[in-house]
């Protein structure tokens, strides 16, 4: 790695100090994708400002209809929190396959949602729930947040605090994995919210995106065979070693459609392999 | 420079270190306490898991100044007195080593398998826990095996206890 | 001990491993756990074109940058007279055929050059080496290297690389092909496939893989001015042969070379002789003055670990109107990559193309192709699985084109038990075995006969089931050389020092076992030394099986001539008869008083008297040397079947079913993991493993374990596992060669498996990897 100067604060208010006195410092979460990077000299920085000490950023609760998590709350308390599972299994069961259990000790949703990997999971699950992201400055819609590749509408000293999930009707979420990354190939999350119907797709772009034509359809009808006739075009999605295109095209259907079963499900939960 | 404070396998540490320096570094270059492996650069193969706070990570991505005050726990200190703790021993009984560079890894991430979920480990159960540990040489057939027998033991030790 | 208790820790116990000890407390030895005092770090600069010029290096920046000690490139290491990095293409040894070119011209063989000289010829190739006071330093002076590159067309893909125009990597070769020969009798097969009634056509590519050991390769080197000595650790299989290639690249005699091998975290034959960087950093120790480092990161092992297979196939099997193999005909071409480094992979598969069928007449063309991709070498079982996969997908083509039962037909053309020995059409001769029952083992394990439930029942959920059966002969061989030496002490241990090491195989434990059959003295009484050339000076190192099965003999050797010794030292302090005295559970008795001595007592006895006759003179102590030329072979039969999602084309190995014959089991537990371990490499090929190099760019795309897919525990399901026990008659206790049978069939039991699930869809084949989007693509044919 560069060398890089190293802070870490007890409170959010020092942490909006230290990073205001230089524009090359950033915020450290988990460390599970931004230290690998640095690990290779894919990025460098001049300080790294970890969070991990300010004890206002952890933390599951629920808010009326809504269930907010802190941003430094790891993806194993997600996962493993009664709270998450009763309230949105879906949610649950997509922290729960993060990683390994070692990378879900220490990741976390906002570094997750601020690294926005073209095929992380979480994007998936903020764009697919219509959450929003809580930040030191202001509350940025689902819709807003994810922009491009890596990118998010983040200003560089913007702390996210929190994601506020509303408690959606229903929601299921599946993944094809690569076999090498275990990173989504694709994998969607389909909800009925309170903005109605949404389905997010991660790990086919540049960032996690909705396919507008397949909630219209599931507007009218949601049901595992709604999709039966629908078709994605490959056109814009990402092609790679692992899987072309025409196969993440192809194999669209089949996941919309097992996301679908799941969220009608009572246990939120199914594997693949 | 910074300081670092840190307690391993109970024993208290000062050095200092920079920014970059990695927890794995710590372990292995500065305390020569080589059992940690490093085994990629990927964080995917889990050959440098150790505890932190009691919770199994990754020691090659978590930098050492993020650990400042916290207590680790590496293999090394896993057998007290020199003795084998029992999921040690249920890897030997059951040849779930072989070269044993992944080992280490395996040996952390199963006892903290446990500790999450407890010691009633089905064999899907431990396969899909054992997604961050990458072994070449055993086909985690004696791996899986291993620690259904060690969970057991501890399993029964604990119902002694009771 | 009770004697009878330690007898039971003999051979064929599956006693747990003393070595287990120290690599399960954190107390292994491996190479980048080595430690000097005052060392220094070496980071290399990598090529990143796949084929260029080298136009100019420019070093000074580097040079410059405190911390860095030096900056060296491939001229400084001609100036300095080093060689170029010997290699042994067919190996040592005459166990295996012998390939010449069919236009009677010498092989071509390339230089080796540890750092690039005029020209790179691979992405990852090392141009530059930077030594600093740490990794990080040395990584900032290797950004500072400047390199101009004068970018020349490349190849990649083996077809295109053997084509006349391709873009040739040697200005000495006029083409990339560096061996050209034809093996059998292409007239007697062009008449039988003329008339034969079916024949059978595939073709097919065993993709490049890397061998991934879990321990990224290290060496650290010292050398001392005063002495002109170096000494280097590293992780190798075999120390005598790095010693001695190192010793002929820096122009020294051997013993100015101490390679010191600890514990190794896994070989599969990546390990298997001396690599650019060992070299390397040996030299720059000398040049700095400095010990010297350096670790692999997983990502630059991708770039230049020794990497395996890569065998284009095109074949053909012609057959009579009832079923019997009549000739097989076709040709191989194996991509060496840029250096000429080993033809073993190429040699080992073609000489068993037939496996242990009856196919009397072939007709091979065999190519070994130079390309721009980091060289070839043995990787687990070096040529085998490649040709066992195409006999055994040949045999279901069979069925699938022609109807024939799979089952049936592999019974009717196995070598029955009383034609062997067998020679094979390619002068190999087989020794003994029992090859049907191996097979009918595996199909009642694998419960065969009640598959047909088993379908129906996944298609009641959706899914595709499907079961494959491949049977395998594997000629394990490897260096015909090994030595041991044996000492009984008098502190009540027994010294093995072997010219073996042990890479996983747990020969602490297994070769100690011996001693416990033979001398009965209890495992943790024998110490198994090896790996540090201070005193091991003869040895062939640990690959293709021969560990236990070269092991054995020499030990077996050794305990002859240490209780020959023994009686004869027993006599003399009795003063009795020779013939009186006999060693029976670990005692001297003399038979007729029935005074007895323990081994130990009489070591002891040993050292209290100066006087003893000249071949008596060091004791209980007995040296074995041999070079066994035997071609070995074990054998077996795998069953797979899988459960394919139809839809995603994803799939679950829903039984693995392994019978493996090794003659002679010492440890079955450590039979039994090698056996899971090679399943699991196998598979991970058959689905998910390849070096991926873009054949236009010539850049790899699978650099890292992000992209490059390694099989995980939740990938398998418990594996069912026979170890088969007939003795191999040519082996003086029966061992067959051990390790390797557990991939062997792997590839072609697991493809067999897949095809027969597709085959309600019509697929016919699906190549490897067979990812889950080739498996869609097979079912939708786009």
């Amino acid at each position: 790695m560069y060398k890089f100067d190293f802070f870490k604060p007890d409170d959010l208010h020092e942490a909006e100090r230290i990073v205001a006195t230089n524009a090359e410092y950033k915020f450290l979460a988990g460390g599970m994708s931004l230290v690998p990077s640095l690990k290779m000299r894919l990025s460098k920085v001049a300080g790294l400002v970890d969070l991990g000490d300010i004890d206002s950023l952890k933390g599951i609760r629920l808010e009326d209809n809504n269930l907010i998590i802190g941003a430094m709350t790891s993806h194993e308390t997600v996962a493993s929190s009664e709270l998450v599972k009763t309230a949105i299994p879906a949610l649950s069961w997509l922290a729960g396959g993060i990683g390994d259990p070692m990378v879900r000790n220490r990741g976390t949703i906002g570094g997750s949602i601020a690294n926005a990997d073209p095929a992380a999971d979480y994007p998936a699950g903020v764009l697919g729930l219509k959450a929003s992201v809580i930040t030191n400055k202001r509350e940025i819609d689902a819709d807003d947040f994810f922009v491009g590749l890596y990118q998010t509408a983040l200003y560089s000293e913007e702390i996210i605090t929190a994601i506020r999930f509303p408690i959606p009707e229903c929601a299921g979420y599946v993944k094809l994995r690569n076999p090498a990354s275990r990173f989504a190939v694709i994998a969607i999350m389909v909800a009925k919210t309170f903005d109605g119907v949404r389905v997010a797709l991660t790990g086919a772009g540049s960032h996690v995106y909705r396919i507008s034509e397949a909630e219209a359809i599931l507007t009218k009808n949601f049901s595992p065979t709604a999709l039966n006739s629908f078709y994605i075009s490959s056109e814009e999605l990402n092609s790679d070693i692992h899987a072309s295109a025409e196969y993440r095209a192809h194999c669209f259907k089949s996941i919309a459609s097992r996301a679908i079963l799941i969220s009608l499900s009572e246990t939120g939960n199914q594997k693949l392999s | 420079m910074y300081k670092l404070s840190l307690i391993v396998n109970g024993k208290n540490v000062s050095l200092e270190v920079e920014g970059r320096t990695l927890l794995v570094q710590v372990l292995r270059n500065h305390m020569r306490l080589t059992g940690t492996h490093v085994g990629c650069d990927t964080s995917q193969c889990g050959a440098c898991t150790v505890h932190l706070e009691g919770v199994a990570v990754k020691s090659c991505s978590v930098l050492a100044l993020s650990c400042n005050g916290m207590a680790i726990t590496t293999i090394e200190g896993i057998s007290l007195k020199g003795e084998l703790h029992p999921l040690q021993e249920a890897f030997r009984e059951n040849h779930g080593l072989q070269c044993g560079f992944c080992t280490p890894g395996m040996v952390m991430s199963s006892l903290d398998m446990i500790r999450r979920i407890g010691t009633d480990l089905d064999e899907k159960t431990i396969r899909e826990q054992l997604e961050g540990n990458i072994c070449r040489c055993t086909g985690y057939h004696n791996i899986v095996k291993a620690i259904q027998a060690g969970s057991n033991t501890l399993a029964s030790q604990k119902s002694l206890d009771d | 001990m009770k004697e009878s208790a330690i007898k039971k820790i003999g051979i064929g116990a599956s006693t747990p491993r003393k070595e287990d000890y120290r690599l399960l407390t954190g107390q292994g030895q491996f190479s980048d756990d080595f430690y000097l005092e005052g060392q220094v770090y070496a980071i290399m600069v990598r090529s990143p074109h796949p084929h260029a010029k080298i136009v100019s290096i420019n070093t000074l920046l580097a040079k410059n940058l405190p911390g860095v000690l030096a900056v060296l490139i491939g001229q400084d290491m001609m100036d300095d007279g080093l060689k170029n990095i010997p290699h042994t293409p067919f190996g040592l040894g005459t166990a295996d055929i012998s390939i010449e070119n069919k236009d009677g011209t010498p092989i071509r063989i390339s230089p080796h050059y540890s750092i690039a000289l005029e020209r790179v010829r691979y992405v990852g190739e090392v141009v530059a080496v930077v030594v600093a006071n740490s990794v990080e330093i040395a990584k900032d002076g290797a950004e500072l290297v400047e390199v101009e590159y004068d970018i020349l067309q490349s190849v990649t893909n083996t077809r295109e690389a053997a084509e006349p125009n391709a873009p040739l990597l040697w200005d000495q070769f006029d083409s990339n092909v560096c061996l050209d020969a034809v093996l059998g009798d292409s007239i007697k097969a062009a008449q039988i496939f003329d008339h034969a009634e079916y024949v059978v056509k595939f073709d097919t590519v065993v993709q490049r893989v890397t061998a991934v050991p879990m321990e990224p390769r290290s060496t650290l080197a010292k050398y001392d001015p005063n002495t002109s000595k170096y000494i280097v650790y590293t992780c190798s299989s075999g120390a005598v042969r790095v010693k001695n290639d190192l010793a002929i690249v820096l122009g020294v005699p051997p013993d100015y070379v101490r390679v010191v091998i600890g514990d190794v975290g896994g070989h599969f034959g990546a390990r298997g002789m001396l690599d650019a960087e060992c070299v390397i950093v040996t030299w720059a120790a000398r040049k700095t003055g400095r010990p010297v480092k350096w670790t692999s990161d997983r990502s630059e092992g991708f770039l230049s670990d020794y990497q395996g297979r890569d065998l284009t196939v095109s074949v053909e099997l012609a057959i009579d109107n009832v079923g019997n193999f009549l000739a097989m005909r076709g040709k191989n071409i194996s991509n060496l990559g840029a250096y000429t480094v080993s033809f073993q992979p190429l040699q080992k598969g073609v000489e068993i193309m037939t496996s242990l069928y009856q196919i009397p007449i072939v007709d091979f063309h065999v190519q070994a192709v130079i390309s721009n991709t980091p060289p070839t070498r043995p990787y687990r079982s070096a040529g085998r699985p490649e040709v066992m996969y195409v006999m055994e997908r040949l045999i279901d083509l069979a069925a699938f084109d022609y109807g024939f039962d799979r089952v049936d037909l592999r019974r009717r053309n196995l070598i029955p038990p009383e034609k062997l020995p067998f020679k094979n059409p390619f002068g190999m001769i087989y020794d003994n075995g029992r090859y049907q029952e191996a097979m009918d083992l595996a199909l009642r394990l694998s419960d065969w006969d009640n598959f047909e439930k088993r379908r129906q029942e996944a298609v009641t959920r959706g899914k595709c089931l499907g079961i494959g059966v491949s049977n395998y002969i594997d000629t394990g061989t490897g260096a015909p050389r090994e030595r041991a030496e044996i000492k009984v002490q008098a502190d009540g241990n027994v010294d093995v020092i072997i010219g073996t090491v042990s890479t996983g195989q747990g020969h602490e434990t297994s070769f100690a076992q011996l001693l416990t059959e033979w001398l009965n003295v209890p495992i943790d009484n024998v110490r198994i030394l090896t790996g540090d050339t201070a005193f091991v000076k003869v040895g062939g190192g640990t690959h293709s099986g021969r560990g236990m099965r070269m092991a054995s003999i020499v030990i077996w050797n050794c305990v002859q001539e240490i209780i020959d010794k023994g009686r004869k030292i027993t006599s003399l302090i009795i003063n009795c008869n020779l013939e009186d005295v006999i060693f029976e559970d670990g005692r001297f008795i003399y038979k007729e008083t029935e005074q007895s001595i323990s081994l130990f007592e009489l070591a002891a006895a040993f050292e209290l008297r100066k006087d003893w006759p000249n071949d008596l003179k060091e004791g209980l102590f007995s040296i074995s040397d041999i070079t066994n030329n035997t071609p070995a072979f074990s054998y077996g039969s795998h069953v797979c079947e899988v459960e394919i999602d139809p839809d995603l084309g994803t799939l679950i190995i829903s039984g693995y079913t392994a019978v493996d014959d090794v003659g002679l089991a010492i440890n079955p537990m450590i039979v039994d993991g090698q056996t899971h371990g090679g399943i699991v490499q196998g598979v991970g090929q058959a689905l998910m493993e390849q070096c991926f190099y873009d054949s236009v760019t010539g850049q790899l795309l699978s650099g890292s374990l992000m992209d490059y897919a390694i099989p995980r525990a939740d990938s398998f399901p418990f594996f069912s596992t026979a170890i088969s026990e007939v003795a191999s008659t040519s082996h003086p206790i029966g061992v067959r060669p051990g390790g390797e049978g557990g991939t062997t069939p792997a590839l072609g039991v697991v493809i067999n498996a897949i095809t027969h699930a597709l085959s309600g869809y019509g697929v016919r084949h699906v190549e490897m990897p067979a990812t889950p989007e080739r498996i869609v693509k097979a079912i939708y044919r786009k």
